[in-house]
């Protein structure tokens, strides 16, 4: 396999070297600089709108270790197959930005080195390291916690809802007919459907010691088809409450004229809303049972390649550089999320925005980031759009389970 | 230049059979006197310049060689030298004609082009993909490094790296703050050290490694594991950032000689049974695995896969359907706008040209996006605003949104055409037509009799070459629709737009898990379907042959 | 079909660049022409009917009393089918200029079109250091330049020897070029990584993260359908013009490269244009290959502002990208008059 693989670079080298000289006249000016240095660079693949928060720390970094640190701001679609594939070749980079449900893929097929946090580990809010860890290996460092909360615009409703009735009362009270949006869409959005479902008692797996268990598929339990029949009583054919049609844009859009006084969606939005002059104030959001509803959590960190060259340098930066409070809170300022480090989070909470997130955190769970939950996305969400728009909820939902467990496996 | 010309055959004006004999072949007079005359007027000058061009070309080649071999990469630099070689025979030979023009474009041809498609054809018959993903190697050294398990609640160690003539060692400050040292053959071992803030920096007999050194020395020191003790079953000591040190033990052990992987917990021996994993007898398997080659097992499992028998039928026929009606759909707007602004009595046909190709010029997955927007049932700009809040269920409603797809694609598609189209218009002669109005034919019929056929043998290659791209049109499906509105029914999360490639794609791409063996065996099989029909369809056009 | 595959495109800009420089021959060229003309040959032909009817501007009409059911039959219906026409192909692209236009809004979100209008997404994506936009122009029209001229320049050569010249291998080959490039590209991104990384190796300055390495990969798609196009074209002109020529004693490189060529000019435009078109739209291959932010190309950097749908900067984009639109337009402007008929006529004048 290897010699194949060789022998067919090497006639693709070949050609292209003497290709060179024939059409490498016409072809114009290429800069020659060998990007790649011998050692003592760490390449970093960051989230292109992370750059700027790192750049300083790379500096500060650079300048104190003498090894420099290049930030590649990668295209966030792409970043995770790309990390899968170039690895293996020995051309990925020495880490990268990501997040914590990645693991189970990047372990499974080994690109991803163990991270030793170390005492620093305590550190950490307990929910991001949770997340960081992997079949008992920690594998992540942690930087941030995000979650989704209800956004509410206090010029409306000044005073936060109790229950998602009370919720709907006050916003027809402020004269709104639709004064709750939730981003959705044609294949349905579970992930900002979560806190609702886990209000009826039905997590998608149960847990053991060591996470998440794949065996122990709890989404068909009794509460999730008593939240399959509410959420179809909410849809299209009861109050329209829910609408696959209203995607992220349109549900924007609608805060942020003021057609909707609630709006279920993450920290990244608050700016937006912030920028568009509506007193924001954030609440838990708001459930339709008496238990609470919880949110998944998701957590923000950096990998080491299996394949880096610089392990050394990269757990050096990663531990004790982008681990310390400063760091942690520049990122948290470009991001307007919360810091993963305990003291960070606590700085940052200052801002009563993200008190609001922390607070509906505490409640959320980690989002699960073992392999079988890739098979539970494929079914899950279009199974919720089916119900909202109009189908039979139970059946639909026994249907999602029987598919999830077939695809599990 | 004083090439024979031999091998060129000139086209007759009648001759549309496609050999290549009807045209007299010049007299050998006529050859010697072409010859003589091509030399006349600047052959000289042509040589030269042909001599300094491959002079440049050997002159790179031979640089590239001395690189190759000076890197042992002799099986290349053969290559190099051979293709070298063969480049200056081409060009010196005073036959080679075709292979003068061809052999530029081929070059890159091959390179690119047909090294993508030997590389996906050799990546079907792997298993590459999700926990396959790189080398045995790898998939070993993975393993094992997450097989490293901490102490349980052992401290952390500062740490300093120590060299004494070329063997790492480890100076280890245990809390009690008393110094040890250990290798990597020897376990720690108490000894006098120098202690800056708590900390053993340094000891006699022993140089300590700046971080710069350590940082050069990655390779050596990821690899340095310092026994704690003489009990292996304390574990072992690894600093993970060259200044403090852990106390691990492995969970797992490596036996290279005989392949296996044995759990330490619990006794079981993993071995490598050919499937490109450590499997135990019990059959799990301890991922990542590693990439292998598997027959045909891909393409097997491609045509048995008993979840694609249900959708299969429909898919099939709405692909048949999405790609002819899209090439015709094109093809025809395209053609129309080119013939209607081609009128040279027509004021501002430059200003209407140029807004045509603007949809061509915008990021293909922006207008997607826009369309989408446009097209939802309840908020788009098409019901709200140019139906009056109309409910049509563009994109939601199985035939609905296959006239969407359709639109959105026509409308990202007709630019194209428009261009070629525009372009092969003018190798129109003018006066067939002009003939052809004077004998009083109807514009309806000079198009229909004279132009289209005309302009068929020029574009019919690229309506076939077109069909193909629509046929396997992953993009425009997977920006507008990813293949929804779902088909509930089916047992694998197909929908009512969905192509065959889409199709199999999620068959191939579940979830987390990323089989490109399995895909690249479906791309083929689909390709081998395309390329048939194509060359069925290409001997059918006269576009072989030539016309003139 | 909005990326034709990768097999977009050819070009070597317009007919007499750089291809041509040795042959002096332009007082030959006026024997051939001549020739040709002669015989009444069908070069003429393929001359544009515009070109024709340029020589006696409007002089038709001019003599006539204007006559709306006339003047209706002849261009006024084309103008219908225009506005129609500018309507469908521009309607998604207002919901992009008005986006771009104003800097806090959804792209979709919201129906009321040019609901604010100001220019600070272009002020932003202009100045904002982490967004280097001139410098991926820059690099785009590079890029895209060099790829255009030297997928003319290849494809008219193949297509030149596939027409004029009869050999063992011509059906194959021509088929072939196609067929190869209908193959499924969904590993060609791993592929051509794999293999520009082996290239970086040894030579870093055609590898990984240069210009040039990514100008190769599209030059792979230089023999491809777009030669088709022109061997279809090349197949139009007539051969008694290459006889006459080599009567005159022409080498078969000065036929082509100072009559063929000029002859086939509207085709090379089209096809210069489409590969221009199509590497500055051309994203997957790019975006692995150029790693630097300043050595990206438009549609590289471009989609990262938006890549994260949480933090799109849609309104940025949005301008980024109709300011990326203006290079094709420009050059489509200029490229017109080679397309519909300038050059042919001139070559026989």
């Amino acid at each position: 396999m290897r010699v194949n693989k060789k022998s067919l670079l090497a006639i693709g080298a070949a050609a292209v070297v003497a290709t060179l000289g024939l059409a490498g006249c016409s072809t114009g000016s290429g800069e020659n600089d060998p990007a790649e240095a011998a050692g003592g660079t760490l390449t970093v693949w960051v989230d292109a709108e992370r750059v700027d928060a790192l750049q300083a720390a790379a500096d500060a970094y650079s300048e104190e270790k003498g090894v420099e640190v290049e930030l590649v701001g990668k295209d966030n679609a792409d970043i995770k197959d790309d990390f899968i594939q170039q690895v293996p070749t020995g051309k990925g980079p020495d880490i990268t930005m990501g997040a914590h449900d990645w693991l189970g893929e990047l372990s499974t097929n080994g690109v991803v080195a163990p991270i030793e946090l170390g005492d620093s580990a305590a550190d950490y809010l307990p929910v991001a390291v949770d997340a960081s860890t992997y079949e008992g290996t920690t594998y992540m460092l942690p930087y941030a916690v995000e979650n989704i909360a209800v956004l509410r615009n206090a010029d409306l409703v000044p005073e936060a809802a109790t229950s998602f009735d009370d919720m709907i009362a006050k916003g027809q009270a402020a004269g709104l007919a639709h004064p709750f949006v939730v981003e959705q869409g044609a294949e349905g959005n579970p992930y900002h459907l979560y806190p609702f479902q886990t209000a009826f008692g039905a997590p998608v797996f149960g847990t053991n010691d060591e996470g998440y268990d794949p065996t122990d598929l709890q989404i068909g339990n009794a509460g999730g088809e008593e939240f399959a029949t509410w959420l179809g009583a909410q849809g299209k054919n009861g109050t329209g409450n829910f609408n696959t049609d209203i995607d992220g844009d349109i549900a924007k859009q609608a805060f942020l004229d003021g057609t909707a006084a609630f709006w279920l969606t993450g920290p990244w939005n608050v700016g937006a809303a912030i920028d568009g002059g509506i007193n924001v104030a954030i609440d838990t959001v708001p459930s339709p049972t008496a238990d609470a509803a919880q949110p998944f959590a998701g957590v923000k960190g950096f990998f080491v390649s299996s394949e880096s060259k610089n392990k050394v340098a990269a757990n050096d930066f990663l531990v004790n550089y982008i681990g310390t409070e400063d760091v942690q809170m520049e990122l948290f300022e470009a991001g307007n999320i919360l810091p993963a480090l305990s003291a960070a989070a606590e700085a940052a909470s200052s801002d009563p925005i993200i008190e609001g997130f922390a607070a509906v955190g505490a409640e959320a769970v980690p989002m699960p980031a073992i392999p079988a939950m890739g098979s539970v996305w494929q079914y899950w969400g279009i199974a919720q759009a089916e119900i909202i728009n109009g189908a039979d909820p139970v059946a639909t939902w026994q249907k999602l389970t029987a598919d999830v467990s077939a695809a599990i496996g | 230049m004083s090439t024979k010309i031999d091998d060129e055959v000139v086209p007759g004006r009648s001759d549309t059979s496609g050999t290549s004999a009807t045209a007299p072949k010049p007299t050998k007079r006529q050859r010697q006197a072409a010859g003589i005359a091509d030399a006349a007027s600047g052959g000289i000058k042509v040589f030269l310049f042909k001599l300094v061009a491959l002079g440049l070309v050997d002159a790179i080649a031979l640089y590239a060689l001395f690189i190759l071999v000076t890197a042992d990469q002799w099986l290349i630099a053969a290559v190099v030298a051979v293709v070298t070689i063969a480049v200056n025979w081409i060009y010196f030979s005073r036959r080679r004609l075709p292979a003068k023009y061809l052999t530029p474009g081929v070059i890159f041809l091959v390179l690119f082009q047909v090294f993508v498609l030997v590389y996906t054809g050799y990546i079907a018959f792997t298993n590459y993909g999700t926990g396959h993903n790189g080398s045995q190697q790898q998939a070993v050294s993975s393993l094992m490094a997450s097989s490293l398990q901490r102490v349980e609640d052992s401290p952390t160690y500062p740490v300093t790296v120590v060299d004494q003539f070329g063997t790492l060692g480890l100076l280890v400050t245990d809390p009690d703050g008393d110094a040890l040292i250990g290798t990597n053959e020897s376990p720690l071992a108490e000894v006098d050290a120098e202690f800056d803030g708590g900390k053993a920096v340094a000891v006699d007999g022993w140089t300590t490694l700046s971080f710069a050194d350590v940082i050069a020395r990655t390779d050596e020191i990821t690899e340095l594991a310092v026994p704690f003790s003489d009990d292996p079953n304390d574990g072992a000591m690894r600093t993970p950032d060259g200044s403090n040190a852990y106390q691990y033990v492995s969970t797992l052990e490596y036996d290279e000689a005989a392949g296996t992987m044995t759990d330490l917990t619990t006794g079981a021996v993993y071995s490598d049974i050919g499937t490109g994993a450590f499997t135990s007898p019990d059959g799990e398997e301890l991922l990542p695995g590693w990439q292998i080659t598997v027959g045909f097992d891909n393409f097997v499992r491609a045509v048995t896969d008993p979840r694609l028998l249900q959708p299969l039928v429909y898919v099939t026929l709405w692909t048949f359907a999405f790609a002819f009606i899209s090439v015709a759909s094109t093809f025809f707007l395209g053609l129309f706008l080119a013939i209607v602004f081609n009128d040279m009595r027509m004021r501002g046909r430059k200003f209407y040209r140029v807004l045509m190709i603007l949809p061509y010029a915008i990021p293909s997955f922006l207008s997607a996006l826009i369309w989408a927007g446009m097209m939802n049932e309840s908020f788009g700009f098409i019901n709200q605003v140019i139906f009056g809040g109309a409910s049509i269920p563009w994109l939601t409603d199985p035939w609905m949104a296959k006239f969407s797809v359709l639109l959105v694609n026509l409308w990202l598609g007709f630019p194209y055409m428009f261009l070629v189209c525009m372009g092969a218009l003018q190798s129109i002669p003018d006066d067939i037509q002009e003939a052809a109005k004077v004998d009083g034919a109807k514009p309806w019929a000079i198009f229909r009799l004279i132009k289209l056929p005309l302009l068929l043998v020029t574009v019919a290659p690229l309506l076939i070459a077109s069909f193909a791209f629509n046929f396997n049109n992953f993009n425009v499906i997977y920006m507008l629709t990813d293949g929804g509105p779902r088909d509930s029914n089916a047992p694998i999360p197909v929908g009512f737009t969905d192509l065959l490639i889409t199709m199999v794609y999620k068959v191939a791409f579940t979830g987390q898990s990323r089989d490109y063996g399995l895909a690249s065996a479906y791309s083929i099989i689909i390709f081998i379907i395309v390329a048939v029909i194509s060359i069925i369809a290409f001997r059918r056009t006269k576009s072989l042959e030539e016309l003139n | 079909m909005a990326e034709q595959g990768k097999g977009n495109g050819n070009g070597r800009g317009k007919g007499n660049g750089n291809g041509r420089g040795k042959g002096k021959g332009t007082k030959e060229r006026g024997s051939w022409v001549e020739n040709l003309a002669a015989e009444g040959g069908i070069a003429g032909a393929a001359l544009d009917a515009e070109a024709e009817r340029a020589a006696h501007p409007r002089g038709v009409p001019l003599k006539r009393p204007f006559n709306f059911g006339r003047w209706f039959r002849a261009t006024g219906w084309r103008h219908i089918v225009g506005l129609v026409m500018v309507v469908f192909a521009l309607f998604p692209i207002v919901f992009v200029i008005s986006s771009s236009l104003n800097p806090n809004g959804t792209l979709t979100g919201s129906n009321a079109l040019f609901s604010a209008i100001g220019f600070e997404s272009y002020v932003r994506i202009l100045t904002d250091p982490q967004v280097p936009y001139p410098q991926w122009f820059a690099n785009t029209i590079l890029v895209a330049s060099v790829t255009a001229i030297g997928t003319v320049f290849l494809g008219a050569l193949a297509a030149y020897s596939f027409s004029r010249m009869r050999f063992t291998g011509r059906r194959f080959g021509l088929i072939s070029i196609v067929v190869v490039q209908m193959f499924p590209q969904m590993l060609a991104v791993v592929a051509i990584f794999l293999l520009m990384s082996s290239i970086s190796d040894w030579f870093p300055a055609i590898g990984l993260n240069t210009h040039i390495g990514l100008i190769m990969v599209y030059l792979g798609g230089a023999l491809g359908v777009n030669t088709f196009l022109m061997y279809g074209f090349f197949n139009t002109i007539p051969a008694s013009i290459d006889e006459a020529a080599k009567i005159d004693g022409a080498g078969h490189a000065r036929i082509f490269f100072t009559i063929i060529l000029r002859l086939v000019a509207p085709i090379l435009a089209v096809v210069a244009l489409l590969s221009f078109i199509f590497s500055v739209n051309e994203f997957a291959v790019a975006s692995v290959m150029l790693i630097d932010t300043e050595k990206q190309t438009l549609a590289v950097g471009l989609t990262k502002l938006v890549s994260n749908p949480r933090y799109a900067d849609w309104s940025a984009f949005s301008a980024g990208a109709v300011m990326a639109a203006l290079p094709v337009v420009v050059l489509f402007l200029w490229l017109q008059k080679y397309i519909v008929g300038g050059l042919t006529a001139g070559a026989v004048k």
